[in-house]
């Protein structure tokens, strides 16, 4: 049993206040790893915008480009290949056009130009339709 | 908050309220303030890695249990014949009482170890008598027994220090 002079020792004793430990060293730690992830997401964010954006920006003057030059007309006037692509008829293909650059772009949108089965909808005619907004 | 960081935010709400007599404690039965510091900071780091203070019913008396273990662990490496290192404060003394601060420590660290455990766990761990009992594996008689002793010899070693401080003068 404590008596009433133990009691007023240790409420003396009581009044010295143990000194606080230093700050644990994960807290500054902690803190940091919480905030790379947002940043970081951020960045990941931005980065794959500017990616889609640059990637469509892109696709969208390879089609003008190709629209605008004259192998396009050349195109037209040309027998395009209308059997299923082999590679004995892109190499007879190859053969006879200009340049392989304008060979290539032949074989690319030869599916536009194959009528497809009635009822049926080309993706890269429906995709072409679509209007993006940069 | 995910997970993570409310273990954290738990985790450094503990330490904010115990970690000052943690430390104290650390250091009464370590001998030395950065084994102590070390010790403590190694219990609340693999808290937060482990979550199992979250787990544990009585939180303060799990943590001086875990500091106690680490602090032991820590001495069976360590040279055990170490003297008590009593020169660092270990008090904020009230109304800038350094000297009786110096006292505090010096009583302190006269005692055994076991009065010295008992003491600081009681005064300033605020642990009940059941408590140290179950961290220290004695019955709660044994301890309360242990600590008026203590504090009986703490008491009477402080005394005779003020009385000679104050014949020198």
């Amino acid at each position: 049993m404590q008596t009433p002079d133990d009691e007023q020792f240790e409420a003396h004793l009581k009044r010295f206040d143990p000194i606080a430990p230093d700050p644990l060293p994960t807290r500054n730690l902690a803190r940091r790893s919480l905030r790379p992830p947002s940043l970081v997401t951020w960045l990941a964010a931005v980065a794959a915008v500017l990616v889609i954006g640059s990637t469509i920006l892109h696709i969208r003057s390879g089609r003008t480009f190709i629209s605008d030059t004259s192998s396009n007309a050349a195109l037209a006037d040309r027998p395009v290949p209308s059997e299923p692509l082999t590679v004995r008829s892109a190499n007879a293909w190859l053969t006879t056009a200009p340049s392989f650059e304008t060979a290539l772009d032949d074989l690319a949108f030869r599916s536009q130009i194959s009528p497809l089965p009635q009822g049926k909808q080309s993706a890269v005619a429906v995709l072409g339709k679509e209007s993006f907004n940069l | 908050m995910g997970r993570t960081e409310r273990n954290i935010a738990a985790i450094d709400a503990l330490y904010r309220q115990h970690g000052a007599a943690l430390l104290l404690f650390a250091s009464a039965i370590s001998r030395d303030r950065g084994r102590a510091q070390d010790a403590v900071h190694q219990v609340f780091l693999k808290a937060i890695e482990n979550g199992s203070v979250s787990r544990a019913i009585n939180k303060k008396a799990y943590l001086f249990a875990c500091v106690r273990n680490a602090v032991h662990n820590e001495a069976k490496i360590q040279d055990r014949t170490m003297p008590l290192g009593v020169e660092t404060p270990w008090f904020s003394p009230p109304d800038r009482d350094y000297t009786g601060e110096r006292n505090l420590r010096r009583a302190l660290g006269q005692l055994p170890n076991d009065q010295r455990e008992v003491i600081v766990l009681h005064v300033w761990g605020e642990l009940t008598f059941s408590e140290i009992g179950a961290l220290l594996g004695l019955s709660s008689n044994t301890a309360a027994s242990r600590y008026r002793y203590a504090l009986a010899k703490l008491r009477g070693s402080m005394l005779a220090k003020e009385n000679s401080c104050a014949n020198a003068r």
